[in-house]
Formats: C-alpha cells, sequence, structure tokens
C-alpha cells in the first residue's frame, strides 16, 4: 500500500484524471515513436513486400498450410478475453476491486480484437477480397456459407468488437462529461462531442446503471462464445489432435487466462508510466494472481485430459499426433509451454509474490510467451502430423512471420498510447464510489473497498 | 420558452437528497439531482423510476434471433448451394449465426434504448453546473417566478447549499 | 395447396441430407492398385492438362508441391526383406465433403455433376479447406507462377491459370465434362455415354489402372468395378463418402508361395 500523505478527495482523482490525459512527458512521445516505427516497419513493411509476393513470403507449406499468422489470431483474441469479460464478470458480482483497472482492461480487450483483425487480413490468401465474408449477396445473388466455422468467426467476432466498443464507451460517458469542463481547445470539442451531453442527473445514472448491467449481461455469453467458435475453426476439422469435443473449453480458459495475465503487465506499465500508484494497488495484484494461479490449473488440467483421452483412443492417428507433441520435432516447445504456463505459475501460491509488483509483471510476461506457443504447437504440430504419413511434414516460421508477429505487439501498443492520452483511463466516477463519501467518515482506502471477492 | 430553474450546490450526498425530498413536499416539480456519482436513495425520495431499457434489450433479442435464423436459413434458401452433403437447412450452424445475431441486436437495442430514455445526445442547453462532476452534489428545480425562485432558495439553503444560482434552460 | 402445407413441403425437402443425391451424374474413379506401375505418368499428363505451374527447386524443398494428383509412396519392413507400396492420391471427390462446409465464401461446393468444385474467382485464401480435408489434396498458391516462353505456349486455353493466394485441386478434368455433356446435347443424346470422358490421367495411364465413368449407369466399366470385393476407399472411417474408389493389391502370402 503506497502511504497516503493526504486523504485523496474527489476533486484528487478528477485532477489526476486531466492530469494524465493533458500533460504529456517526453518518455511519452518517446515510446509512442518507437511503437509506431516498430508498427510500420516490422509490421507493414514486411506485410505489403507479402502482398506483393503472396503467403509464400511466410514459412506456410503443403501439410502446415495455417501457421504464425492464425496463431497469432487466436493469441490476440484470447488477450481481449479478459479485458471486458472480466469486467462483465466483476460488475455482475459487484466486486469494487474492478473499478480502478476495469477502463485499462476493456480497451485492451478493443485493441487486441483490432489486431487479431487485423491478423486474419495477414493471414488470408487475397485480403483484398476479406468484405465477401460479410453478409451481403454478391452480383450472382451468392451469399457467404453460413456453415463454415470461418463464418461464426466473422459474425462473433464483429458482434464481440461492437459489444465491446458499445461497452467501454458507455461506461465512460460521464468520465467523458469530467474531463469536459476541464480542458480546453480540440480536446473540450472532442469531449462535447464523446460526453453527449451528459449531466450526471438521477435519471441519467439510473439509466446508466440499468444498460450497462444489460450490457454486462449480454456481454459474458458472447464472450464465451466467441472463443468457442474460434476453438471450433479447428475442433470441427478432422485432424486427428484438433477434433476434439474439449476444445471449446480449453480455449476459453486458455484465453481468460492469457487475458488475465495481460491485464497484470498493463496494470504495472499504467501503474509505473502514468502514475496511478494511488488507485491500482498491490491489492488489485493479490487479487489478479488469485484468479490466474485458478486459471492456470484449470488450463493444466485440460492439457492433462488432452493427453490422457489421446493415449486412451489408442487409434493410430491419435496416438502419432501425440508422440509427435511430446517428442517430436516441437517436443522443446510443448516443454517450454508446459514450464510456462503450468509450473511457473505455481510461485503465485505465495501471499508476498502475488503483491511485489517486478515478479509479477515477469510472470505476466512469461505466462503470455508460454501461452503464446500453445497456440502455435495447436496450429502448427497437428497439422504436421495428420492421416497420410506421405504428407507429414514441418513448418518453420520465416523472418516476414517474426517480423510481423513483432509488429503486431507494436501496433497494439500504439493504439494504447493513444488510448490513454484520449479515454480517461481508470474510471473517474467509479473510484470515487469507493472512496469515502463527502461528509461521511473515513472509512476505507481508495479502490480497496470490498476486497476479493 | 424558457424555463427557469434554481439550483442549489451541496456538499454531500444525503443533504442534496433531503433538499430535494423538502422541495417535493413544498409543492415544487420533482426536482433533479446532479451527481458526479450514482446516488443511492432516490427513489425513495422522488418516487420509482422505471426503465424502458429491459424492453428494448428483450425486443432486440427477439428481432436479431429472428433476424439471425432468416439470414442464415433465407440466404441458404435464395440460393441453392449444395455443401458437403448436408442439407440446405443446417439447424446446428444456423443457431450459432441465430445467437450471435441475438446477442448483437440485444446490444444494439440495449443502447438505443439507454439514449431514448436517458434523453441523450442533448439537442438544447440544459441547466448544468459543472461542479457537480467533481465533487458537488446539485439539486435544481423548475421555478415559476421570482418569489418562486426565493421560496426554493430558502429551502435548499436551510437544507445546507452552499450556494444557490438562479439558471435558465430552454424548455423542451 | 395451402400455404402451411407448402411451407411444410418445403420445408422438409430443405431439411433432407443430401438434398442433391439427384445429380445429373456421379463421376466415380476407380483405382486398381494391382494395376498400378507407380509411373508417374498421370502425375505429368495433369500437369499439362489443368495448367499446374512447375513450382521449382526451392519451392519443393519448402515442401510446398503442386501436384493435383500425386504417388505416395510407402515403405514396408526393414531392410533388406523391405517392400515399396504405392498409391495414386488425387482429389477424392467426396459426396461429404469437409472442405465444402468449411469455406466461408462458398468457394467450394457440389455441383450437379457430384463434383467438389472450386471457384477460383471466389477464393479468398483461408486454406481452412486444406486443414479440413484429410487427405491433403489442396493445393495452395504461395505467389503468381509464371510459365517462361515458350513454355506459355502449351498452357491449355480451356483451363485457367490461377493466382496467388488461391486454393485449387483436382477436378475430374471438368472442362473435358463439360465438353463431352455440351457433345451429348448437340447430338440430341440427353446423358454421356461411357468411355466418352476421360481424365488426363485416365487416359495417360499406361496400364489401365485408372477408370472413370459414372456410377448411376449400371454398365458402366466403372460401376462394374465398384463391386470387386477388392474395392475400398481411403479413410472411409472418416465419413466422407469419397468418390474414388480403390482395388486392393493382392499379395500372395509368404508362407503360401
Amino acid at each position: 500500500m503506497p502511504d497516503n500523505p493526504r486523504k485523496l478527495q474527489f476533486a484528487d482523482v478528477n485532477d489526476d484524471v486531466v492530469r494524465s490525459l493533458t500533460q504529456t512527458g517526453s518518455a511519452y512521445y518517446i515510446t509512442l515513436t518507437v511503437a509506431i516505427t516498430v508498427t510500420l516497419v516490422c509490421f507493414f513493411f514486411p506485410w505489403f513486400y507479402q502482398l506483393n509476393y503472396g503467403i509464400g513470403a511466410a514459412g506456410m507449406n503443403q501439410p502446415t498450410v495455417w501457421g504464425t499468422y492464425l496463431a497469432s489470431f487466436i493469441f490476440w483474441i484470447g488477450l481481449s478475453h479478459s479485458g471486458t469479460l472480466l469486467s462483465c464478470v466483476l460488475h455482475i458480482t459487484q466486486s469494487s476491486w474492478r473499478k480502478a483497472m476495469y477502463r485499462s482492461a476493456e480497451a485492451m480487450t478493443l485493441f487486441s480484437l483490432m489486431v487479431a483483425g487485423t491478423m486474419v487480413m495477414v493471414h488470408v490468401g487475397r485480403p483484398w477480397f476479406i468484405h465477401w465474408t460479410l453478409p451481403y449477396p454478391n452480383q450472382m445473388g451468392l451469399w457467404p456459407n453460413f456453415r463454415s466455422p470461418l463464418m461464426f468467426d466473422v459474425m462473433a467476432i464483429t458482434t464481440y468488437l461492437t459489444g465491446s466498443s458499445i461497452f467501454i464507451y458507455m461506461g465512460t460517458i460521464p468520465d467523458f462529461a469530467a474531463v469536459r469542463d476541464r480542458t480546453t481547445g480540440w480536446r473540450h470539442h472532442m469531449y462535447v462531442m464523446l460526453s453527449l451531453g451528459w449531466r450526471g442527473t438521477d435519471t441519467e445514472w439510473h439509466r446508466l446503471g440499468w444498460a450497462y448491467t444489460f450490457l454486462a449481461v449480454l456481454i459474458i455469453p458472447l464472450a464465451v462464445s466467441v472463443h468457442s467458435i474460434v476453438s471450433w475453426d479447428f475442433a470441427l476439422s478432422l485432424v486427428p489432435a484438433l477434433h476434439q469435443t474439449i476444445f471449446a473449453p480449453y480455449f476459453v480458459v486458455g484465453a481468460i487466462y492469457s487475458g488475465t495475465a495481460g491485464i497484470v503487465t498493463v496494470m504495472f506499465v499504467l501503474r509505473k508510466y502514468m502514475n496511478f500508484e494511488h488507485y491500482i494497488t498491490d491489492l488489485h495484484f493479490d487479487n489478479l494472481g488469485k484468479l490466474l494461479i485458478v486459471l492456470s490449473l484449470i488450463w493444466t488440467y485440460i492439457n492433462a485430459l488432452e493427453l490422457f483421452t489421446a493415449w486412451y483412443s489408442g487409434t493410430s492417428t491419435e496416438y502419432e499426433a501425440l508422440k509427435y507433441k511430446l517428442f517430436g520435432y516441437y517436443a522443446w516447445l510443448y516443454w517450454e509451454m508446459i514450464l510456462f504456463c503450468a509450473v511457473a505459475p505455481l510461485l503465485m501460491i505465495s501471499k508476498r509474490f502475488r503483491t511485489s509488483f517486478v515478479p509479477m509483471l515477469i510472470l505476466s510476461i512469461v505466462i503470455n510467451i508460454g501461452m503464446y506457443t500453445e497456440r502455435f504447437l495447436i496450429v502448427g504440430t497437428s497439422l504436421s502430423r495428420q492421416y497420410l504419413p506421405d504428407s507429414w511434414g514441418v513448418y518453420v516460421p520465416s523472418s516476414v512471420e517474426i517480423s510481423i508477429m513483432v509488429g503486431t505487439l507494436g501496433m497494439f501498443s500504439t493504439l494504447f498510447l493513444i488510448f490513454v492520452k484520449i479515454f480517461p483511463s481508470i474510471s473517474i466516477y467509479e473510484i470515487k464510489e469507493t472512496m469515502d463519501q463527502p461528509g461521511e467518515a473515513a472509512t476505507s482506502t481508495p479502490g480497496t473497498e470490498g476486497g476479493a471477492d | 420558452m424558457v424555463s427557469h430553474q434554481a439550483v442549489g450546490l451541496f456538499p454531500a450526498p444525503d443533504a442534496a437528497l433531503a433538499a430535494a425530498g423538502k422541495l417535493k413536499g413544498a409543492g415544487f416539480a420533482t426536482p433533479s439531482l446532479m451527481s458526479p456519482i450514482p446516488m443511492e436513495g432516490v427513489e425513495e425520495v422522488l418516487g420509482e423510476k422505471k426503465s424502458v431499457i429491459k424492453r428494448f434489450t428483450l425486443m432486440g433479442g427477439i428481432i436479431g434471433g429472428i433476424c439471425g435464423f432468416l439470414l442464415a436459413a433465407g440466404t441458404a434458401v435464395v440460393y441453392l448451394h449444395p455443401v458437403g452433403g448436408r442439407p440446405i437447412i443446417t439447424i446446428p450452424p444456423f443457431l450459432i449465426i441465430t445467437y450471435e445475431m441475438t446477442i448483437l441486436f440485444g446490444i444494439l437495442f440495449t443502447v438505443l434504448g439507454f439514449f431514448i430514455s436517458a434523453r441523450l445526445p442533448a439537442i438544447r442547453e440544459r441547466v448544468y453546473v459543472p461542479e457537480a462532476a467533481v465533487d458537488k452534489f446539485a439539486v435544481a428545480v423548475e421555478v415559476d417566478d421570482d418569489a418562486h425562485f426565493q421560496k426554493a432558495e430558502s429551502i435548499l439553503r436551510e437544507a445546507g447549499a452552499e450556494e444557490v444560482r438562479a439558471m435558465k434552460e430552454e424548455a423542451a | 395447396m395451402s400455404f402451411i402445407d407448402q411451407f411444410a413441403e418445403q420445408w422438409q425437402a430443405y431439411r433432407k441430407p443430401g438434398y442433391y443425391d439427384k445429380f445429373d451424374y456421379a463421376w466415380t474413379m476407380t483405382i486398381d492398385l494391382d494395376r498400378c506401375t507407380g509411373c508417374e505418368a498421370c502425375v505429368t499428363a495433369c500437369q499439362a492438362e489443368n495448367n499446374l505451374p512447375i513450382v521449382g527447386e526451392e519451392e519443393i524443398a519448402k515442401g510446398r508441391t503442386m501436384h493435383w494428383i500425386r504417388i505416395e509412396r510407402y515403405w514396408e519392413g526393414e531392410y533388406p526383406d523391405i517392400k515399396l507400396r504405392f498409391i495414386p492420391m488425387l482429389c477424392q471427390q467426396c459426396d461429404a465433403a469437409p472442405c465444402e462446409t468449411v469455406c466461408p465464401v462458398s468457394a467450394t461446393y457440389h455441383n450437379q455433376d457430384g463434383l467438389n468444385a472450386q471457384v477460383y474467382n471466389r477464393c479468398i485464401g483461408t486454406r481452412a479447406c486444406a486443414v479440413y480435408c484429410p487427405y491433403e489434396v489442396r493445393y495452395f498458391n504461395y505467389q503468381t507462377h509464371h510459365w517462361d516462353t515458350p513454355l506459355d505456349q502449351q498452357l491449355n486455353p480451356d483451363v485457367t491459370v490461377r493466382e496467388k493466394g488461391v486454393m485449387e485441386k483436382c477436378t475430374f478434368c471438368i472442362q473435358r465434362i463439360r465438353l463431352a455433356k455440351d457433345t451429348a446435347k448437340d447430338d440430341g443424346r440427353r446423358r454421356v455415354r461411357d468411355g466418352e470422358v476421360q481424365p488426363a490421367c485416365v487416359q495417360t495411364c499406361p496400364t489401365e489402372a485408372l477408370v472413370f465413368g459414372d456410377r448411376q449407369d449400371p454398365d458402366s466399366a466403372v460401376a462394374k468395378q465398384l463391386n470387386d470385393p477388392r474395392a475400398y476407399r481411403v479413410l472411409e472411417e472418416l465419413n466422407t463418402a469419397p468418390s474414388v474408389v480403390y482395388l486392393k493389391k493382392v499379395e500372395v502370402d509368404a508362407g503360401a508361395r
């Protein structure tokens, strides 16, 4: 707990948030420049090369026609799963520790979804025709094929993107209004538009409360369906290691797992560089750590289950895929994943570990490296060992793919850096709700009321 | 047509709520409260609030579900396109489309319901005190003339208002 | 008939699996592994007929082959008691094709000849069909291929060339089937006669291991071979209902020899 020289007042919250929006240090500009440069050099430049040359610029080959692009797509969709989903669940269960962190967590959802959408464009062979997957007929009257798991994806992801954009925007309207009164120039005009004339009347608060709760209730099943559907891209195929009923829950748990780790990373950065020490405290890291350890255990269980069913089935194809996964060409990646995602998180059993910031940051990054590996293995090892041994093969990502993989990080960072200067990155009014009300006796510290629930 | 309002600023939510109750008891039109955070206990003082948003959400869900199934099944029927030995109308995959569309329309209609019932975005100037977005709790009540304003002011001051302002807004 | 009855009737028709049972033809190929010598003449014929690019040494090393029909090679046993087996593998033109259901833009579908058709112009290159195909017979254009002069002079004008980002596969030489159907129509016949149309691979096979025809016609050569006790389908347990039927190689048991 950072020691407060003075108790936080309502006005301090406004000051802190407006300051985070308007006062920009050189460190921010340097980071932004680096992020934009990485995006341009590592993402767009190789992508344009690939658009010109064809998918052959990547390392995909005959048995393994899907590669890191799809792994990145699943990874970013997965990362999107904690923000809005976690925020909705914690809103419904009225856990007040959510309030300091949910805005940036939801932004994470939004931007990882955007990056995931970009990965689809990078992945397909002819991205200039990607609009054919939208539900409209072509000049022959032919519509997209709604039986296709990929089409489920299109519907689910557009719905999810719409839903989470609306969710984050609705929750921010009162904050836009608060910031509107304190800014000048172009910012003022922007916030006037964004706040829609919000005044904070009792009726407005009442309606917002209802609408927000309904949105949360709608988004929870949506988020679960989105990653289930992503898993069906694989599970509905006939590929031995992919055609499994456990895949939907496996993907959903994996998504929430990596997303929660992502939130830890983002929280650390916000706390450190936006000076939100009073709002994002060790309590948040403690709670997120508890959540992570539960998710890690479920994830490990499903992984063990996957191995067991493959072994128990005894069919030659399943058995071969299993053997290849554990001892084949990519085996070192598999064991790395187990170490990073199943063994390392056990450190969080210690409360001292959970409440120390730097170890949590390192662990959260390690978990996400492990989860990226998991997605790569799902695509890579399974497709390398299919039914006909003649078409077995090995896939190694090309330099273009690795560069694009790094570039997506730059793209995500760029979007996030722009976000923190436009959106109040912690919720002004919800932080105030957790503080001492004016005229009341001091009982609690900001953002900590309610504890872990 | 201009409507005159008396706006009292309070440092704490309880005093603001009490003032609103007194104003209502004294025969004023139902006052509106402005606050930096959602206030508790408003309904006990100013009467129950009913929200139409849930109807919008339900309607949206139903319309979305129907549209979703029609989208999938209808487009399969208008252009017969044999695929994988499956029937033309394949129920399980189409239910997934239905599910997604149900949620999409549910969300969109919820937002529509919110905008309509909260009267946002604002199209005309309305009474607003910027302090109410920081740490003050404001009570605004419509007054007819100066005498009426003074009556409102005295009630507000009595309840603990730090400041009372005379403001006007364009009436609807 | 009332509206509701009409609706119910339509509904039932649309809910029937294999709504497309009434194909005009059911093109089938049988491959007699007893006759197959693994000479790869079919591979070459297909290459010439269907404008398949020669991807080159570098691409082959990366594993990006482009053969709509390939000879799969399997070694059995340990040296010196070793046996080489091979099996020609091409698109099985499955009646319940997994690749068709997964295409989001309907670029691959079942046409009225019972063929698994691929519409190159509609393909956006998700490559999902190649993942869903258990036979690994769908080939992706990793780049736009070029034919150096004078090789471009030998391109088949009846077949399109494909650009980068498009999936392609064996069509059972659909251009020949179309031509045969048109000829039959011009002659005033309703149907194509057995033996009138042959894909390039079947035409080229020196040992006549490959037979092509319409299995709806009980007198066709292919329909007769289907009754052979040696007949089997590859990966039949996956319920893809392939239209390519293999006739097992008969081996004399080592003990009986």
